[in-house]
């Protein structure tokens, strides 16, 4: 009886309990609901109250432009970045003053949490190059000031400037020129003399035991190495929106066949791991590629073991080539807000938080290569082990455009089906099953990138519309007949884009173009092998 | 008796033959048995090992990274102490925790009223209420993501406000997960309610004075699953989070050390980190343990 009583008293006082944690889950969301609101009204108050904060052209503002913002910058960063930020209140001379909310968030998850509600997102944020194009699509990047674009451009390295651009648009702030790979090696297992070559770096992983770890089953952003060694390209079209409209791209050719010839050496040996993680060195690896974020992690695990260096050459049929990589940057994007006054004073912060002070800031304490000009020059910067191996490699690097988010998927497989291949065929079908897989993003088959057309101001058309042609065989195309008239222009393209296509050189006409010398009804014959077009009159 | 006995010894006999196949197959089955075992603990074992590693390298500094060996050279709590002091864990854990206290009690209760409920009362449309509940159990909750980030959002209780939100969320349709509870309470003969009736108690006493001691299994059950859920939620916890520190549970904010730039310096910290996790979910099992299987097979005998 009594245990009975025990029971439900305590179950009263259980359920009463849950009625009072009931509570801050319902009141909290009211209470906090309110503070924003009145928050952003304060704000705005201030905004239209103060006087005129600096307006376009930035001249003199009265009195102050207070501005309150949310940042989102990389943990490391957190500190070093509100100093900065006091910096500039201190210094600018327009009168803003900024008070920043800023929060930790790693460069690579930008876009993400951008993306997921860019209402709540941060109103200036730092992002990593490759998820520009997400950024610019999603509108979550405000336009840089016209009048400060050009200063940009002349301060800072030309490839990172570029990687802030959609189309002719600068959207982005240079902020690091740092985002590439190179070797790091245990300097006791691995002699100086055979650093420039693939081939006897893995000779020497294979006597030591020790690991070659280069990541390229589960990454293609380390797997093109090999093709950019071989002289691959693989280039995206992207229009002023920030979509990708097109591809060029020849890893699925002679040099691809080079490429995967020497990936093929370092995934077949039996001490190659996929793997990128620096921490290998303490599991049995002599090599890692990676990047610089790694420097003083690997310092950490091997001391004075630890060496730098660009990454090595792999031979061929009895040529070198030296592998190639990837070169990215960081940048700084500022939200679009309807209020233009704060849009510009953000911008003038952006442009302070990415000038060579900052940069250099940044280089001393956290070891980021500046993409400022003149901070690269900075004596420091070309002592640091870390940032001089990655220059060398860069001389070999393409820089990271903007990339279709299915490429990355669809190369990186390229490596698994290299360690399978059983002779050169085999190699040659990873590639065209790579070709045929990123010529379907845009819905293009092989046979449609193949084909030839002809594109004019004929037949009432204005350079808009594709004549197919069909193949005759031998690299003759022919068209059908076509009413065409004297003075009117065309080439021939292939595929539907303007990477190849052939004209007539000799015709006068100053973009090379075809002239139709009289009207009449013609077929358009193509020699490709010749690169010689004739009109057959019908 | 005697015809009896023969039978039993006919039996024992019986088996003394299969004794000799009898042992060799049970010999088999435990040494399955213990490599299953060691190939489930493996992992579990080596983050213990893990969070207590000590040592340092030549430089002095804390070996934080992956290594090849398994036994720390040194053992020590360092990880620890630096897991408490230097980083945004304590804020972690304490967030799961009120969540997960939270939500144990008041799930209890919803899972409990409800059960008692549907098992009990005859009322208008009850067939079609559990019909509807079951048809909207079939959803998979992830599809509800966007739409509940977006009401969160407008009740800010997203980003560093995450906590109540969460709570919120998972409280707020514990309602539906009432089916283990209904089908134990339906094996209590109905005769005890009546009985209970005819005495005078309230229905509500029924419940409390009746019920919930014979079904005390499915009680603690209830508590156990309440509790340990949102320990392990990620999904959607790390959407409501928004990357926002202070709004973080344990997973969303341990799985946060893993990329490329903490890794190396946290990875004995993030072992640290799951062992203390598995802390207050373990303490809590090995207290209600002896009603955990009852309370499991106990819902189990009618839907």
């Amino acid at each position: 009886m009594k245990i009975k009583r025990i029971l439900a008293l305590l179950l009263a006082v259980v359920m009463l309990l849950a009625l009072a944690a009931c509570k801050p889950a319902e009141d909290k969301p009211a209470e906090s609901g309110k503070t924003p609101e009145t928050k952003a009204t304060e704000a705005n108050g201030e905004t239209k109250g103060g006087e005129t904060p600096a307006t376009q052209g930035g001249e003199t503002p009265a009195d102050t432009y207070e501005l309150n913002i949310k940042m989102w910058v990389p943990d490391a960063a957190v500190d070093l970045t509100k100093r900065q930020i006091e910096a500039f209140n201190a210094s600018n001379s327009y009168g803003i003053k900024v008070t920043a909310t800023i929060d930790a968030l790693s460069e690579a998850d930008s876009a993400t949490q951008v993306l997921n509600d860019i209402s709540t997102a941060a109103d200036m944020y730092f992002f990593a190059q490759d998820q520009f194009a997400r950024l610019v699509r999603g509108g979550a990047l405000a336009q840089v000031p016209p009048d400060m674009v050009a200063t940009i451009a002349a301060d800072n390295n030309a490839s990172v400037v570029a990687a802030g651009k959609s189309g002719d648009t600068q959207y982005a702030y240079p902020l690091t020129n740092d985002n590439g790979y190179f070797m790091y090696y245990d300097k006791s297992v691995i002699p100086e003399e055979d650093l420039d070559s693939l081939e006897k770096l893995i000779a020497d992983c294979e006597a030591a035991g020790k690991h070659f770890a280069f990541e390229q089953d589960t990454s293609a952003w380390y797997n093109a190495s090999f093709f950019f060694g071989a002289g691959c390209h693989s280039d995206w079209v992207l229009n002023d929106d920030g979509s990708i409209v097109g591809v060029d791209d020849d890893f699925d050719s002679d040099k691809g066949l080079i490429a995967v010839k020497g990936m093929e050496k370092l995934v077949k040996s039996k001490m190659f791991l996929s793997s990128s993680d620096v921490a290998e060195f303490a599991n049995g690896a002599a090599i890692v590629v990676s990047g610089t974020w790694a420097y003083n992690d690997v310092k950490s695990i091997l001391g004075d073991n630890l060496g730098a260096t660009d990454l090595p050459s792999f031979e061929v049929d009895g040529t070198e080539y030296h592998l190639g990589s990837f070169s990215g940057c960081k940048l700084l994007g500022v939200k679009p807000d309807s209020d233009t006054d704060r849009v510009y004073a953000m911008n003038l912060l952006a442009q302070y938080l990415t000038s060579e002070t900052a940069q250099l800031e940044r280089f001393n304490e956290l070891g980021w290569g500046p993409a400022n000009n003149a901070a690269a020059q900075n004596e420091k910067v070309l002592e640091n082990p870390a940032l001089v191996a990655l220059n060398a490699q860069n001389q070999y690097a393409v820089p990271q455009g903007q990339i279709d988010g299915a490429w990355w998927d669809i190369a990186k497989v390229i490596s698994a089906e290299v360690k399978e291949a059983k002779s050169e065929d085999d190699l040659k079908a990873a590639l065209s099953n790579y070709s045929s897989k990123i010529y379907a993003i845009f819905e293009k088959t092989d046979a449609e990138k193949n084909a030839w057309s002809v594109i004019g101001g004929i037949c009432g058309s204005s350079w808009d519309k594709d004549f197919p042609m069909t193949d005759k065989g031998n690299g003759i195309f022919e068209s059908e007949a076509l009413e065409l008239h004297a003075g009117e222009t065309f080439k021939c393209r292939q595929g539907g884009s303007w990477d190849v296509n052939i004209g007539d050189p000799n015709s006068g006409d100053p973009d090379g173009n075809c002239v139709v010398e009289a009207d009449g009804t013609y077929i358009v014959r193509l020699d490709v092998n010749a690169e010689t077009i004739e009109l057959i009159a019908q | 008796m005697s015809k009896e006995q023969k039978e039993a010894q006919a039996v024992m006999k019986q088996h003394m033959g299969l004794k000799a196949s009898q042992r060799l197959s049970n010999t088999i089955v435990y040494i399955i048995l213990i490599i299953m075992s060691i190939i489930w603990l493996v992992p579990f074992v080596a983050i213990v090992l893990q969070s207590f590693r000590n040592e340092t390298n030549a430089a002095g500094e804390l070996v934080t990274w992956r290594v090849s060996y398994w036994l720390p050279k040194k053992w020590g709590i360092e990880n620890y102490r630096s897991l408490f002091v230097d980083t945004s864990f304590p804020r972690w854990y304490l967030n799961t925790f009120i969540i997960a206290l939270v939500q144990c009690v008041v799930q209890t209760i919803i899972v409990l009223c409800m059960a008692y409920t549907l098992s009990r009362f005859r009322f208008k449309s009850r067939g079609k209420l559990m019909r509807f509940m079951m048809i909207l159990g079939l959803f998979p909750g992830m599809l509800t993501m966007l739409i509940l980030y977006r009401v969160l959002s407008d009740l800010n209780m997203t980003g560093e406000h995450a906590v109540p939100g969460l709570i919120l969320v998972y409280v707020a349709s514990s309602g539906m997960g009432y089916y283990v509870s209904k089908g134990f309470f339906d094996t209590i003969p109905k005769a005890l309610d009546e009985a209970a009736r005819v005495d005078g108690a309230t229905r509500f006493q029924v419940l409390y004075k009746i019920i919930l001691p014979l079904a005390k299994p499915i009680v603690i059950y209830t508590i156990l699953t309440a509790f340990m859920a949102p320990w392990g939620d990620f999904v959607f916890a790390a959407y409501i989070a928004h990357a926002k520190e202070a709004g973080m549970n344990v997973a969303v904010g341990l799985n946060s050390w893993l990329d490329k730039d903490h890794i190396v310096k946290y990875y004995t910290r993030f072992c640290a980190g799951g062992v203390m996790v598995a802390v207050p979910v373990s303490i809590l099992f090995m207290c209600l343990q002896k009603y955990y299987v009852e309370g499991v097979t106990g819902g189990a005998v009618k839907g």
